[in-house]
Order: structure tokens, then sequence, then C-alpha cells
């Protein structure tokens, strides 16, 4: 069987205290992206 | 181009592949150290080839002229990759990092069996080695036709940079030459947006732009609305978006071995998220390119076409000649009237007038309605002139701004961000179809008992020029066959699906084996080309349905004939 790197740094992210929190970060960016873009969208329409 | 440019253009180009070459000149001293440099690419190595694999010369040439044509909706297509990344780096990342496999496809055959992980390799290369040739083409196709560039010699000499750097140094030297290439297009897309704004009348500011833009309806970013015919809504970003995403960067080796380079799973997760933060205000900020390219020829005068070899063809028809030359001269006037329409908008905006900008919108509006119809004119005249000639422009106006209005010196750097990015996507699938014809074609069937690292690294070595002439040779073909471009990238898309669907059952339905899968793929996948025939689903739905295809008919073969158990034990030991 290959041997595993898997080591306990991996189990905790650099800057955030878990890895769910790296994960919200990227889907929450993308919520917030989108919520700018619908706003660029009506704002800059009128 | 000026001396200078060439000076840029070439001391940029020869400076990153000279440095990277350089220092990756002992990559290939072991198998680990060619295939995957040594799996000690940090975070932002990792993120940085991800997004140089992906983003083609097409992406700086075409993306601008979409926007300008059509307004920012293609960013919605991108809405499903964060969270594409997301679900890469919590269930795919671990498993290749632990089983430490050098392609995606290995995994296959340590999860099933030899056979499927030699179909969705096949697959791969087929669709892959077809496709990378044409990201040399066509940007060859668009300098040639706006410098004058023979497209021949453009594609050879792309061809062998790329081939020289990627056979010499391996994976590293592709991640090393990237970072100095995502670096060139970055800076050289930022000044280019920046003079575009500087380059508006004294009257125009940013917001004003903005402004003319979003009353014209080129800021449509996001549409809730969902319609089948519609390709780009919201909707169809998250789901159509999603699959291909999930596909591209989960099981396409191209991706795979960028992350796979990562020094552990930390680092490879980080580089995958970076891309999934990255990659929207990427998109966005290019695509804003194209809709400020929109708004400064509102005010500057536009050729009746950007596509300069198809327009000096009608002009030089005798018998289409005199009402290609009424055309223009309607298009001038036309011209005119908008810029008129448009200054008087920014005026009635900045005096804050609601009365004045409604009449002003009206205007601009009508004026916009002429110009397309004579564009659609323009198109009629253009395949009557020549029925195979691309009476489309779009590709072209991007370059054209830079030609006409950049600075010298600039030229050759923004043509270097056109170069570099195509050099980057070729040169990572080429990469790819190296690693993968040595790991999963030569490695499982060769006869030599003892393989040394010096000879898997000599054969992988031969595999990339091979796919890399083969690419040259397919780029220098295709020009000649517009039909084929098509097909080759209509065939990618129909592969993408199965693919995606083997690696699904692989993650997901533990309890299904070899057998069952590989005749689940074959079926969806002939079913997937039937369909394709037959029928007229858009070619984005089948990655979603041939997914969904492989993990249900995978289930079903499985309770209809159940494995073997000397297969599985087969299975559980490798």
């Amino acid at each position: 069987m290959p041997h595993s790197t898997h080591s306990h740094s991996d189990n905790k992210p650099p800057l955030l205290p878990t890895w769910r929190a790296w994960y919200l970060l990227v889907l929450g960016a993308l919520a917030a992206e989108i919520g700018v873009f619908v706003w660029l969208s009506r704002w800059f329409a009128t | 181009m000026s001396a200078l440019d060439w000076l840029v253009l070439t001391g940029t180009l020869a400076f990153i592949i000279g440095y990277g070459t350089w220092r990756t000149r002992t990559a290939g001293s072991s198998l680990d150290g060619y295939l995957l440099g040594g799996r000690q690419t940090r975070w932002w190595g990792v993120g940085l080839s991800i997004i140089a694999t992906q983003a083609s010369a097409i992406t700086f040439l075409s993306t601008p002229g979409q926007a300008f044509a059509d307004g920012m909706r293609f960013i919605q297509f991108y809405f499903g990759l964060p969270v594409a990344m997301v679900l890469i780096a919590i269930v795919a990342v671990p498993i290749y990092h632990r089983l430490r496999v050098y392609t995606a496809y290995e995994y296959l055959q340590r999860r099933f069996d030899k056979r499927t992980r030699t179909l969705a390799a096949g697959l791969f290369l087929l669709q892959r080695g077809l496709s990378n040739g044409l990201s040399l083409y066509a940007p060859a196709l668009v300098l040639s036709a706006i410098l004058g560039w023979n497209t021949t010699v453009t594609v050879c000499l792309l061809g062998a940079a790329i081939i020289g750097y990627t056979v010499s140094g391996g994976t590293r030297a592709v991640t090393v030459t990237q970072q100095g290439q995502v670096a060139v297009i970055f800076s050289g897309m930022a000044i280019a947006g920046y003079l575009l704004v500087h380059y508006l009348p004294p009257q125009v500011g940013f917001a004003d732009a903005m402004h003319v833009a979003g009353r014209m309806g080129k800021l449509n970013l996001v549409d809730f609305n969902f319609d089948w015919q519609n390709r780009y809504n919201f909707w169809t970003g998250m789901t159509g978006g999603l699959f291909l995403a999930l596909s591209y960067f989960g099981t396409d080796q191209s991706q795979v071995q960028r992350y796979l380079s990562g020094q552990s799973i930390t680092q490879s997760r980080l580089g995958l998220l970076m891309n999934g933060l990255i990659k929207v205000p990427m998109q966005f900020g290019i695509l804003l390119i194209g809709v400020l390219l929109f708004v400064f020829y509102l005010f500057q005068p536009a050729p009746l076409t950007f596509n300069r070899p198809v327009y000096e063809k009608v002009m030089s028809n005798p018998a289409l000649s005199a009402e290609a030359r009424q055309l223009e001269s309607q298009h001038t006037e036309v011209q005119a009237a908008q810029q008129e329409a448009a200054t008087a908008l920014v005026a009635a905006r900045q005096g804050q007038d609601a009365q004045l900008q409604a009449t002003a919108q009206q205007r601009l509006q009508t004026t916009q309605a002429a110009a397309s119809g004579l564009r659609k004119s323009w198109e009629a005249l253009v395949k009557r002139a020549d029925p195979a000639a691309d009476s489309k422009d779009t590709d072209y106006v991007f370059i054209s701004f830079v030609l006409r209005y950049l600075p010298r010196g600039l030229v050759g750097l923004l043509v270097a961000v056109v170069l570099s990015a195509a050099m980057s996507s070729a040169a990572g699938g080429l990469n790819s179809l190296g690693s993968t014809t040595l790991i999963d074609l030569y490695r499982p069937f060769t006869r030599r008992q003892h393989c040394t690292e010096a000879h898997l690294v000599r054969v992988s070595r031969w595999a990339t020029v091979g796919w890399g002439t083969l690419g040259v040779g397919f780029a220098l073909f295709a020009s000649r066959m517009e039909n084929l471009i098509q097909a080759v990238n209509i065939l990618g898309s129909l592969f993408y699906g199965t693919i995606l669907g083997i690696f699904a059952v692989a993650f997901f339905q533990k309890h299904v084996h070899g057998r069952a899968v590989f005749w689940a793929a074959v079926v969806t996948q002939v079913a997937t080309v039937l369909a394709f025939w037959l029928t007229d689903i858009a070619y984005l739905w089948y990655n979603i349905l041939g997914c969904f295809a492989v993990m249900l008919l995978a289930e079903l073969l499985q309770k209809l004939m159940p494995e073997p158990v000397e297969a599985m034990q087969e299975s559980l030991a490798t």
C-alpha cells in the first residue's frame, strides 16, 4: 500500500481556525460578488 | 509593431522561458521531480499554475469582444467554479494526495480496475491531445490577421518553445514559467484597462462610462430568470458551470497535475481555493475591459468591422465593393449620431436631469439599433463574398484597440500577454499528456520488468515531444478545416460527463465495482454521442446528464452483475 502523507498540519489550515472556515470564506466571497453584481446591474441601469 | 514593441515582446518571452528552463534544469533527475516538481510547490504556485493553465489566449482575445457585443452576462458561467473548488478540495485532494498518484486516472485502477483507468485516460488523451494544438492555432490566426504574421511560422515557433521547456524541466518548468506568464498577463491587462479609461473624452469619467454602459444593457451581470434557450443565467452557471468546473478541475489531468504537485494536502487545497477566490473577479475585470471598449467606441470612430482581412476581401470584390462603401458611409453617419447621443447622455447625467437622460438614452438606443442593422447587412455581404469567411469580428476588437491606441512598447507587452496565455495553457496540457501517456499507458502495459526512473523520465520526454509535434501538426491542419475545430471542441464536451461520472462513482458509490462502472461509462459515452447527433440538447447539459447517467447505470449494473470475488480481491490488492 502507498504510504500516507497525511499530517496533523493538514488538519489545521493556516490563517483560519478550520478548513470549514476557509470553505465558507470562498463561498461567502462568491455570494458577496453576486450581491455586488446585482447591485451594479441595477444601479447603473437607471 | 515598432522595434521597441519587438524588443519588449521577445525580451519578455525569452526571459520567462530562459529563466524557467534554467531554474528547473535538474528537474529530470527523478520521476517525482519531473512529473510533479518533486511535490514541492507552495499554495500560491499551485494557484497561479491552475489559473495560467485555464487562461488561454482566447480568454484575452475573445472575452473582451464578447462583453463588447453582448455585455457581461458571460460572468455567470463562472459562478459554479468556486463551489467546484470547495468540493474538489474536500473530496478529491485528500484521496489523490494520500495515494501519492501521478495522475487522476491512476486512482481509478486502485478503486476499480485497469480497463476503467485506461478508458478514462484514453478519453482524456484523445480530447486533450487534439484540443491542445488548437490553443496555439486560435491566437496565431488572430495575430496573423491583425499583424500580418505567418500562421505556420507563429504556430511552429510557439510550439517549439513550449515543447522545449516542457521537455526540459517537466512540471516544474511549466509551473515556474506560468508564474512569469501570469505576472505579464495581469500587469498587461491592468495597464490596458487603465489606459482605456484614460483615453475616454475629458468630460467622461469612469462612473459616467459605467452609467452609459448600464443604460445600454451591457452591465447585465446577473439574470435570475431561468430559460433553456439562454445559455448564460444564474441557474446555468450554478448547474452547467458547476459540473463543467468539477469535470475540468477534478478529473482533467492538465489541472489535476497542477495541484498534485503541491507540497501537502494543505498547499494543494489552498491553491484550489485561491483559484476559487480569484477567478470570478478576474473574469469580471476582463469583461469590464470589453464594456469599457464599447463605451470608448461610442466616442471614437470604430471601423465597420475589426476583422481587417475580411474587410479587404469584400472591398476587393468588384461585385460587392459599391454596396460595401455605401454601408461604410451609413456606418459613419450612425457613428456621428451615436457620439452625439452618448455625449448628451453623459451631460444629462452630470446635470442630474432625468428627463434629458431618458431622451438621450432613447436616442442612443435608436442609433445602436441602426448600428446593429448595419452590422447584419455587413455580415450578409461577407457571406456573399466568401461563405466560409468568419463574419463576426469580436475576437479582433481588443487587439485592434491595442495596436491602434496603445503607445510603443505597450503594444509589445500586450501581444506578449496573448502569447503568454497561449503558452501557459498549452504547456500545462502538453505536460499532462506526456505524464498520462507514461503513467497510464506505457507503465501498466510495458513488458520491461524493471524500469529505472531515468528510463521512465526519458519515455515521458519522448511522449511530450510526440504530443507537442502532433499538436503543432494538428494546428496547421486545422487552419484548412474550420469545421474540424468545432468538432474537436464539441468532442471534448461530450467526454467530460462520462469521465466525471466515473470519478463520482469512485468517490461516492463505494459498493460499485469496476465491471459495472466500466460498462456504465461505455454505454453512457455511446448514448451521449447518439444524443448529440439525434437531438438538439445544448452540449453544456451533456456534462450533467452524462455524469448522472454513469452513476445510475453503474448502480443498476452493480445489482444485475455483481463483481466476481477474484476481481474484487484483485481490486483491493492493488
